[in-house]
This record gives C-alpha cells, structure tokens and sequence, in this order.
C-alpha cells in the first residue's frame, strides 16, 4: 500500500513536470521565432516562406483546375492577359495591347518585347500559338480549363508577325480577354514542354518573377527569383517557399515561432489573437466566393421545391456568420458576390423563418419531417474554414424545424468525387471566382450543360440555360447583366442550393511583410513582398 | 517474530468462522483496500450520473446557443460553454452514458466471444487450439488502435462501429486468459471424475470448468472497461467514434483542441472526466486482483 502511494505520488510530479515543461518551451520557441524570422532583416531579399493547407497537385497550370497549384504557378508564369492588383478588371500582361474586330470574333493582341522564358529561350507570337496549339490538341480529361473556357470557341491562333498574335472566334465569348487573363493559361517555355513531355508538370518554365528550383511532393515547393525579370526591381525576395501544413492550427503555430512568414486559411476565431499581437498582422482576401449547401435536386424529398425552399427558410445564415466567420463574411442570397458584374440585389433573400419552413415542409408533405444526410467538407477552404462546425450548426437549424441530418464526411477528393456524381442528399461547397465574370459562377455551377461536372446540386431548366447561353454570346454588357439578374430570380425561387455567406478569407503574416496583396481569386502574386525592417 | 505470528493469527480464525463462501472473503479483503473502494465509488458515481442524466443536466445536448460561444464557467454554466454555446456541463453528465455504455458493452462483447474461443481451443486442443491461439498472434502483433482504425474504416464512422472495433480487438485477451485457466484447470481431479462418469463436454464447460475460471476474467474485464473508455475516447477524437452531436468525451476533445488557448475549458472538463472514469476502474481492478487472487493473499 504505502509503495503504491509513493509511487503514484512520483507519478503526479512526473506528469506535472511534464505539463510544466510544455509551457516553458512555448514561450521559449515564440521568442527566437520572433529573431529568427528576422534572418532576411534588410530592405529587399531574404526568403520568404509561404505557410498553407494543401500541396500542388501540378505545376504546369494547364493541366489543372486546383487552387493550390495556381498559387505556385502564378508565379512562375505569366498571362497575356492580367487582373488588377486586387480586382479582376483586364490589364495588360504579356501582350501590351490588343484590338478587337467590329464583329467581335477576332482579337489582334500585340505582345511585350525582350521578354524571355526561365531557360533563356525568346517569347514570342510562335511561342503563344505553340501553347494554344497544345491545349487544343488535348482532350477536356487534360486541359479542364480550356475546354471548358475556350473549347468550342477558339477557331484559330496564329502568329502575325514575331510579336502580333490573332485570334480568330467562331462565336462571340463576351469574356474572352477576362478568360485569357486566368492561371491556367500562363504561357508556358514551348522548348521546356518538348523537353520534358510527361514530365513538364514537375519542371515548369515560364517568364514569370521567380523560377523553379525543387518540389518535394506534400511538404514543400521553392522558388528562387527570376534575375532577368523584365520588369526592373522585381520580385524583392531572392527565395520564396511554399510549405504544406494541413492543419490550421498548427499553420498558426509555425506562423508564432517564425518557422513560416505568411499563411493562409486563418481560423477565424485566431483573428483577434493575430490583432493583439505586435509581431503579425492580417491580411483579408476581397471576397469572390460563395459558400453554399447544395440541395441534390435529383434525391428524395428533395426533388421537390418546396422542400429545398423550407430548408432555405430554415438556416440562420447571420448565426452561423457570427460564430465561425467573426463577422467577416455577408450572407448570401444568390449564387454569386456583390462584385460580380449582374448581381441582382432585387432578389428577396429566404430570411431565417423557422415556423415558415414548417409550414412549407407540411404543405409538401413532410408533416413529421424526414431524416437526410448532410455532408460537409473535411479540409479547411477558402470560403468555409471550418466545414464540419458550420455543418453541426445547419444540422441543429434542420432539427428545429423536423429534419433529422446525418453528417457525412469523405477524404477530400473523394467527397468531391462522390457528390459530383450525385451520391450526396446535401453538401457543403462553395467556389471561388476564376476571373470575376458572372459566367463563371452561374454557368459554370448551376447550369444543365454542368451536371457531372460542377453543378453538383443537379440544377436543370430549360429556361436558365437559354439565359446562360444567349448572355454568353453577347458582347453587350448592358444586356448580360439583364440576362443574369432574370436568371438569379428564377435560380432564387427553384432554390437548387441555401447560398449561405461571402467570406473574406483572412490570412496573417509577420509584421513588417509589405507589399502583400491578396488576390480575390485566390492567386497571389508575390514580386511586391519584401520585409521592412 | 513469535509476537507478530501470534498477533496476525486471531483475525484469521475469525475469518474462517465468519466468512462462508470465497466470493465474500474476496469482498472482505476488497473493502480493507482504500484505493479500491476509492475506485468503485468513482465508478458508482459515474454510473449514477449517466442514469439520472436528464435530471441532472440543466440542459440538453444540442441546445445551441451561437451568441453564448465559449463562455467561461460560472454559475450559469458550470464548466462553460463550447463553440456552439452549449453546456458543457451537460454535455459531460450525458457523455457519460455513452463512455459507460461503449466501454461496459465492447467488454461484454469480448469476453463473450473470447471465453467461447478460449475455452475451445483450451479444451480440445490439437488443430483447433493451433487454429485460434495462432489467430489471437496475429491480432496481437497489431497495435490495437490501429487495428481498431482499421475495423471503423471498414464499417464507417460511428458509435456502434467503434463499440464493435474495441470488442474485436480485445478478444484475443479474454481468449487467452481463459484458454491458460481452461489449460490448467481440466487436469484437476474433479474434471476427471466427471469425464469417468460420462458426463457431457457441454455440462462439463460451462458447469465446471467456465464458473472456475471466472475469476481473472472479472478482474481482467474491470481493467478492459478502462481501455476500452480510453480507446473509445481515442477513436472519438480521431473522428471515427460518435457522430455529431452526440457528446463523446474524445469527440468534445477534439472539437475543443482549436480553442485551447482561448478557452481551455472546452477541454480540460471533458479530459477529466475521462481520467476519473479510467481511474476509477483501474483502481477497481487493481483491487479485484489483489482480492480474488489467491497467490496474492498470503
């Protein structure tokens, strides 16, 4: 007896020790995280080191639609075509200039001059034409993006002169110059592709700020600058590298003992501590995404409107804001944000009504309620931080007013994969824009031409669909934002999904990061990072 | 030394004279023990708070509250609030229903199972015995989580499933155990004597040589319901035991670990009333054993 209570006695301190020691290092770490991170301490060069969730899954953009690999790419290559610093307004890119016929199907681009790919080789029109050339020649399993921007469209590319590239249509794309704009169309060295063939994706070469040094596959990427950058004084840092840490939590971490500079797929509810801390600063994404919970109109109860609209009626979108978005998101009522030229701010949101829900569940039939399954994303996104807590939320939401939900939850691509193909009764997903067109989240999300692909809810009509595709062959702005804001209405009423919030992803770095605009698309470009100090 | 044997040796006639069966010695010796009795009323306690559950909990188990998030303990709420303003005092008064019901049930299971397969291989022996004592190796040469891991995967994340995967793997223990007492025990004399006057393998199991060898598998069971609470925790919080929003300590751990600075007691009440459970039983046992085992009570 008495040796059993000395011994559990030392077992006590031992633990306590433990626990006592944990805290210590803590402290400790956060200190020399604070110096360490200072290695790079002069007005320009330095590492910088990227901290996010998840790894590329290529590094040739054509060949992709991930938005991890774009965040890598959009460094490494350029587009004819460029977004605004933090807009998606069309700048000039690799082509200085450019002309559009009166009947809109041809465009005559006039590339930059001087500029030169990572492995020393010219970019010129015979390099564009090669690229364009290549992507058609695959099929929509290859190059996703071009098929799907550009596949029936495209009719001919050919170089002018050295520097003069047209583009002949065979039908107007009202977005063509915003399209061209998009990662998945850097330009890419024709020399590299034919070099490396298979394994271009691992070796890729652009004309971008920083080149390509080495990909160890789920850890990390690194980039070194781009010495001959044509434009003068960029990129500042010599080195940036990306690394994979999944979990946010422990991304927080790494970002408070200085092991990374920047991260992204902040927790929300870390936001406060990030403000209160002199040594980091936030950083939010302008929102271009949407959130939602699609409602499978092909299963179930829910092939009938009434149901999906008493669900709609159901869900506390502000509740769910305040809890797990710290206010920094807008409750969505159509499928698309404010910014998106077409909005329609007419449409009457389905205001959180539970007795109203109610009503419509019995109008359906649906007196005693019924039971579903409720999916939600297993990983961190940029427009829903935390998929499984926002799930439990809208399943308490669903209790309330008789629908029992089961929460359901795959690996990532698997559950991408299985509600692509319709398996899921509701699920949680969202989009962030490509280039900031309404075609690009109406169209691409919710039209019939979409089913297996990206309109995962399953939406069909008739009607929406000739909206889409007449909007889509007009060049006439006035008449597209017509077209779309009927479509919303109609969207609204068949209610194939609950749009739930516009976030601002906030993401939080060291201090003294200037220069750091994150891109509402999710790309960043990193050439203006420097550290001041 | 003479004083010393003459003191101890009253108090054993008494017993002698007062103690009729073994079960009631063993009792007599498991009361003297202060840290089993410690143990069994930790567990008493729990096993009364996951009965009068309802009436203890001032609130249900899903009453969300998204303007009452994380809110420290007060009077209001005991141990707080969790990231959807629930009670977490209710929460852990209602979870332990559930560690209670899948650590009592996974251990049932595997006794069950594992006596049957134990007793079979002990007592027939041959091909039979190397068939399931060479499967028991290989379920032991796992790592039992990552058995368990493997067997959730399989039938999909939940409860049940968990209960299941913990049963599984702990059969081959109980299989063991009683396989070595089953071993021993038809040797003795008396199994002999019913096996000469033609008695039936049946009766012979189950009315002599099962009830001989229960006692380790009571001690053994006692210890397996504090695995079995922990690996039930364990799997909770690798999202593969309860489903949302059933209040499973490990799951309520794992929803917290993202609020631990900021709110530690999300954690810490959860994580504590699993380490009271766990306790609990493994000072129990400890105590069975010393009490049941007959080498030990010299």
């Amino acid at each position: 007896m008495k040796k059993r209570i000395r011994f559990m006695f030392l077992a006590f301190i031992f633990i306590l020790s433990i626990g006592l020691a944990g805290c210590n290092n803590d402290s400790g770490g956060k200190k020399t995280g604070g110096e360490s991170g200072a290695d790079g301490g002069s007005s320009s060069g330095g590492t910088l080191v990227f901290g996010r969730g998840g790894d590329s899954t290529s590094l040739d953009p054509a060949i992709t639609t991930e938005g991890e690999s774009f965040k890598v790419t959009k460094n490494i290559y350029e587009t004819l075509i460029n977004f605004g610093e933090q807009d998606t307004e069309i700048q000039p890119g690799l082509a200085e200039s450019w002309e559009e016929s009166a009947d809109g199907l041809k465009h005559t681009l006039k590339l930059r001059e001087g500029v030169k790919f990572h492995d020393g080789t010219d970019f010129n029109a015979e390099a564009v034409v090669f690229n364009f050339e290549r992507w058609k020649a695959g099929n929509a399993e290859q190059f996703y993006y071009y098929n799907s921007q550009f596949g029936d469209v495209i009719k001919e590319v050919k170089a002018v002169d050295e520097y003069t590239v047209e583009f002949t249509l065979n039908r107007i794309l009202a977005p063509f110059y915003k399209n061209l704009a998009m990662s998945p169309f850097g330009i890419a060295s024709p020399e590299a592709v034919k070099k490396h063939g298979d394994k271009y994706n691992e070796n890729p070469v652009g004309t971008g700020p920083f080149k390509f040094v080495e990909w160890k596959r789920n850890d990390r990427i690194t980039l070194v600058k781009n010495e001959d950058y044509w434009q003068d004084g960029l990129p500042k840092m010599d080195e940036v590298i990306f690394r994979v840490i999944p979990e946010n939590s422990a991304r927080m971490n790494a970002l408070n003992t200085g092991e990374v500079d920047i991260i992204d797929g902040v927790n929300f509810s870390d936001v406060e501590s990030i403000e209160s801390n002199p040594e980091l600063q936030t950083f939010y994404r302008p929102s271009l995404n949407v959130a939602y919970l699609g409602l499978n109109t092909e299963r179930g109860p829910l092939k009938d409107k009434k149901v999906r609209q008493a669900l709609n009626y159901a869900v506390n979108k502000q509740a769910i804001i305040d809890a797990f978005f710290a206010g920094a998101a807008e409750p969505a009522k159509n499928p698309m944000p404010k910014t998106v030229a077409g909005y329609n701010d007419d449409v009457e949101p389905y205001e959180y009504d539970p007795e109203k829900a109610k009503a419509l569940l019995k109008e359906a039939g649906f007196e005693d309620g019924f039971e579903i399954e409720l999916w939600a994303m297993p990983v961190a996104r940029p427009y829903m931080p935390d998929g499984k807590k926002v799930a439990e939320a809208i399943q308490k939401d669903f209790e309330d007013v008789g629908v029992k939900a089961k929460i359901v939850s795959y690996e990532w691509a698997t559950y991408l994969e299985k509600t692509r193909v319709g398996e899921a009764d509701t699920f949680l997903l969202g989009w962030t824009g490509d280039n900031g067109d309404a075609d690009n989240f109406l169209y691409v999300l919710l039209d019939q031409d979409n089913i297996d692909s990206n309109n995962y809810a399953r939406y069909a009509n008739q009607e929406v669909h000739d909206l889409f595709i007449k909007a889509q062959s007009t060049n006439d702005q006035a008449e597209r934002e017509k077209l779309y804001k009927e479509a919303q209405l109609l969207i609204k009423e068949d209610a194939p999904w609950i749009p739930l919030v516009h976030s601002e992803p906030a993401l939080a770095g060291r201090a003294d990061i200037t220069g750091f605009k994150p891109h509402p698309t999710g790309s960043d470009l990193l050439a203006t990072v420097e550290f001041t100090k | 030394m003479e004083i010393s044997t003459q003191k101890q040796m009253p108090p054993a006639v008494q017993a002698e004279e007062k103690v009729a069966s073994p079960w009631a010695e063993a009792w007599y010796s498991f009361k003297k023990n202060k840290l089993a009795v410690i143990g069994m009323m930790i567990v008493l306690f729990f096993i009364l708070l996951a009965i009068f559950a309802p009436v203890i909990a001032p609130e249900g188990i899903n009453d969300q509250k998204l303007d009452a998030r994380l809110q420290a303990p007060s009077a209001d709420h005991w141990f707080g609030t969790d990231d959807f303003g629930r009670d977490i005092f209710s929460r852990v008064v209602f979870g332990a229903r559930i560690s209670l019901w899948v650590g009592t049930f996974a251990v049932m299971g595997s006794i069950v199972i594992g006596c049957l397969l134990g007793i079979l291989a002990g007592y027939y022996g041959k091909w039979i015995d190397a068939v399931i004592s060479r499967a028991f190796d290989i379920m032991l040469a796992f790592p039992s989580i990552l058995l368990a891991i493997a067997i959730v995967s399989v039938l999909g994340p939940s409860l049940q499933n968990a209960l299941i995967a913990i049963a599984v793997i702990n059969i081959p223990n109980f299989g063991r155990l009683i396989r070595s007492r089953v071993l021993s025990v038809k040797e003795e004399e008396y199994i002999m004597a019913a096996r000469a006057v033609g008695m039936k393998d049946s009766r012979i199991l189950f009315q002599h040589i099962l009830p001989n060898s229960m006692a380790p598998i009571i001690v053994q069971g006692t210890l397996a319901i504090a695995t079995a609470i922990i690996e039930a925790a364990a799997l909770g919080f690798l999202g593969l035991g309860a489903e949302a929003p059933n209040p499973e300590w490990g799951k309520m751990l794992a929803d917290a670990k993202q609020f631990m600075i900021q709110a530690p007691w999300t954690m810490i009440f959860p994580g504590i009333a699993i380490m009271l459970t766990v306790l609990g039983f493994n000072l129990m046992g400890d105590g069975m054993r010393d009490a049941l085992d007959p080498r030990m009570k010299s």
